[in-house]
C-alpha cells in the first residue's frame, strides 16, 4: 500500500503581519519633578508591531508584539530652557479576533508592556533628569474596515492601547537621584497604578493603501498619558502624522524552501 | 442593593479621581512673585530650622511688587527676598543676572592666601600636579601637603596612589580644602574613602515629603566606605575656612569620623542643604536647599562644622610668608 503524503497545496502557512511606521508629532510635557511649567515641542518616532497566531488550532487568537521609540525636544513658554526626551516601549499581548459584520475586523485583548523614558532638563541643579519607568497591563485593540475600491482592498484602521493596571516609578519632588540611587532611599518612589491615578490612550488612525506590491499606511497618531503620584500630576501628549508599511511575512527555515501557495494572515 | 450602590460609588470615585494640573501663576510680576514665594514655602528645607517667618516675608514684599516697573528691578526685589533665607545655596538665575547670598564668607576672615602656599616655605612653584590636586612635601619632607581647589574636579585612584607613594616617608598628611566652594558629593565620598578602614556612618540626609515646613522623610544614613585599593593610616589634617562650602562642608563632615582625621582652621562655611531647582513662569531658574544633611550625631551642618583646632591666619605671620593654619597642622603631625 502506498502512503500518500500531504501535498503543499493542502497545507496552510501561518503568516506574521508586520507593521512599521515613522511619525512626526507635536508634543508637550508636564513633569513637576523637573519644573512646574509645561514644555512644548516636536518629536519623531518609530513604531512597529508583529501579529501572529498563538496556535495553529485557534485562529481567532493572535499574539502581538508592539514596540516604539521616541525622541523629542520641548521648550518652556519663556524659551529659556528645554527638555530633551528619549523613550521606548515594548509590549506583548494576546488579542481575540471578531468579525461583527462584513468588512469589519476587530482584534481586542490585553497587552503587557514596559515603558522606559528619560527627560533631561540640562540647566537644573541636582534634578536635571527624571526617568519614566513603568510596567502596565493594557487594553489593546485593532479595528479594520475594508473598503474595496478599484479592484483593490483599501482599509481604515484604528489601533489603540490604554493602561489598566500596573506599577510605576515616580520620585518625591524633594528626593534627589543622589539620595535615591547613591544612598538607596527609594521610599515612596514606586506606585501601584490603575485608572484612579494613571490614564492614557495611545493609538493611530490610518488609511491602508495598497500600492503596487506594497501596502502603505498614512494617518494620525495620538499619545496621551496622565498620571499622578506624590501629589504631582504628570502629563505627556503628542499628536502627529504617521506613515508606514504593512506586510505579511513567513519565516523560512532555509534558503531552498519553496514559497508555499496557501497563506493565512492573522489580520485577515 | 446597598452593596451595589457602594460598589458603584467606589468605581465612580476610582475612575473619576482628580488629576488636575497644578495651578500655575501667570507670567506677570505678581504671578512670578507668587510662584517664587510658593516654591520656597513648600520646598525649601530650612524655614523652620532658621526660624524664618515666610508668611511675614510675603506680607512685607507683596506691596513692593506693585511698585516695580522694570524686569531688573523686579529681579533685584526677588533676589532680596531670597537673601532673607541667608543661604548660599539659594540663587535666582535670569538671563541678565544671578542673585546670591555671600555673607557666609564675606562677613568672616579670609584665612587663606594662595600666595603663601606657593611661597618658598611650602609648595613653592615647583609643586606636582595629579589630576585636580597640587601637592608636595613640606616641613623638611616630613609632611605631605595637598591642595584641592574644587570638588567639581574628579580624580582617579591612580592620582591618589601616586601622591600616597610620594608621601610614603611622611609622618602625616595635610589636605587643604580652604576656598574650596564644593562640587560633587561623589568626589567628596571618594576622597574620604582613602582615610577609613571600615565602612562608617558619617552623616544623615532627609528630604521634603510635603508642603509643610517640617514635612521630612526619615533620616537616611550617609556612609563612607573604605577604599579597597588605597588607605592612608597616618594622621590626616583638613584645613578649612569659611569658603569650604557645600560638598567641601560635606567632605569635612565625613572626615570628622575618620580615625586619623583632624580639622584645623576656621569653621567651614556650611551649605548643608542639598540643592534642587525649579523655575518661574518667566523662565527664571531658582535653586534652593531641599534636603538637609546632618553629621553622624544628627546635628545640622547648614551653618558649618567647627574645627578641632580653631586657628586664624595672623597678619604678622602672613607678612613673613607663614601660613598660621598650616603651621598648626605641621605641629600637630610632628
Amino acid at each position: 500500500m502506498l502512503a500518500k503524503a500531504q501535498s503543499t497545496d493542502d497545507k496552510k502557512y501561518f503568516l506574521s503581519s508586520e507593521a512599521n511606521a515613522y511619525s512626526f508629532s507635536t508634543l508637550s510635557f508636564s513633569d513637576p519633578y523637573l519644573s512646574p511649567m509645561t514644555y512644548n515641542g516636536i518629536g519623531i518616532g518609530y513604531s512597529g508591531s508583529v501579529r501572529g497566531f498563538l496556535t495553529e488550532k485557534k485562529l481567532r487568537i493572535t499574539s502581538v508584539y508592539k514596540y516604539n521609540f521616541n525622541a523629542g525636544i520641548a521648550l518652556n513658554k519663556a524659551y529659556t530652557s528645554d527638555i530633551l526626551y528619549l523613550g521606548g516601549n515594548y509590549g506583548w499581548g494576546i488579542e481575540y479576533k471578531l468579525k461583527p459584520f462584513q468588512g469589519l475586523k476587530v482584534q481586542v485583548g490585553g497587552l503587557w508592556d514596559v515603558d522606559l523614558g528619560m527627560k533631561n532638563l540640562e540647566r537644573n541643579i541636582n534634578n536635571p533628569v527624571n526617568m519614566d519607568l513603568s510596567t502596565n497591563l493594557n487594553l489593546s485593540g485593532l479595528l479594520r474596515y475594508d473598503i474595496p475600491l478599484w479592484h483593490r482592498n483599501f482599509q481604515l484602521q484604528l489601533s489603540f492601547q490604554t493602561p489598566i493596571v500596573g506599577y510605576m516609578f515616580v520620585p518625591r519632588a524633594g528626593a534627589s537621584y543622589y539620595e535615591m540611587f547613591e544612598l538607596g532611599n527609594l521610599q515612596d518612589a514606586f506606585h501601584f497604578t490603575s485608572i484612579h491615578n494613571k490614564r492614557g490612550l495611545s493609538g493611530d488612525f490610518t488609511i491602508v493603501v495598497p500600492f503596487r506590491r506594497s501596502v502603505w499606511r498614512f494617518g494620525l497618531q495620538l499619545d496621551k498619558l496622565r498620571y499622578k503620584a506624590n501629589n504631582m500630576v504628570f502629563d505627556r501628549s503628542n499628536f502627529g502624522l504617521i506613515i508606514g508599511t504593512t506586510m505579511d511575512a513567513i519565516r523560512f527555515g532555509g534558503t531552498k524552501k519553496v514559497v508555499p501557495q496557501n497563506f493565512i494572515s492573522p489580520v485577515e | 442593593m446597598k452593596i451595589k450602590a457602594t460598589l458603584l460609588v467606589a468605581v465612580l470615585v476610582l475612575f473619576t479621581g482628580c488629576m488636575n494640573d497644578t495651578i500655575t501663576q501667570p507670567n506677570t510680576f505678581k504671578g512670578n512673585f507668587e510662584a517664587l514665594w510658593k516654591i520656597i514655602d513648600t520646598r525649601y528645607c530650612y524655614l523652620d530650622y532658621k526660624h524664618v517667618n515666610w508668611d511675614s516675608i510675603h506680607t512685607a514684599y507683596v506691596p513692593k511688587v506693585d511698585t516695580v516697573k522694570s524686569e531688573m528691578t523686579f529681579f533685584n526685589l526677588m533676589g532680596n527676598m531670597l537673601t532673607e533665607l541667608k543661604d548660599g545655596h539659594v540663587n535666582l538665575y535670569s538671563y541678565f543676572d544671578k542673585s546670591r547670598y555671600w555673607k557666609w564668607f564675606t562677613d568672616y576672615p579670609t584665612n587663606f592666601s594662595s600666595s603663601l602656599i606657593t611661597g618658598s616655605r611650602y609648595l613653592g612653584t615647583d609643586y606636582k600636579i595629579a589630576g585636580p590636586f597640587h601637592y608636595g612635601l613640606i616641613a623638611n619632607g616630613k609632611v605631605g601637603y595637598i591642595y584641592y581647589e574644587s570638588f567639581e574636579d574628579g580624580f582617579a585612584d591612580q592620582n591618589i596612589s601616586a601622591m600616597m607613594t610620594y608621601f610614603s616617608n611622611c609622618k602625616g598628611l595635610i589636605i587643604d580644602v580652604r576656598n574650596n566652594g564644593g562640587g560633587s558629593l561623589d568626589n567628596s565620598k571618594q576622597l574620604a574613602s582613602y582615610f577609613f578602614k571600615v565602612e562608617t556612618t558619617t552623616g544623615y540626609i532627609r528630604h521634603k515629603t510635603g508642603d509643610g515646613h517640617s514635612d521630612f522623610s526619615a533620616p537616611v544614613a550617609v556612609k563612607t566606605a573604605a577604599s579597597k585599593n588605597i588607605q592612608w593610616q597616618r594622621p590626616v589634617i583638613m584645613l578649612t575656612n569659611r569658603k569650604s562650602y557645600s560638598a567641601t562642608n560635606e567632605f569635612v563632615c565625613r572626615m570628622k569620623e575618620s580615625p586619623q582625621g583632624i580639622i584645623v582652621g576656621d569653621k567651614s562655611g556650611g551649605g548643608g542643604g542639598l540643592p534642587l531647582s525649579s523655575e518661574l513662569p518667566n523662565g527664571w531658574l531658582v535653586r534652593f536647599s531641599s534636603s538637609p544633611m546632618y553629621d553622624a550625631q544628627m546635628q545640622n551642618i547648614e551653618f558649618g562644622i567647627d574645627p578641632d583646632y580653631p586657628v586664624a591666619l595672623t597678619a604678622a605671620d602672613q607678612a613673613n610668608g607663614i601660613d598660621t593654619i598650616i603651621e598648626k597642622a605641621i605641629a600637630l603631625i610632628k
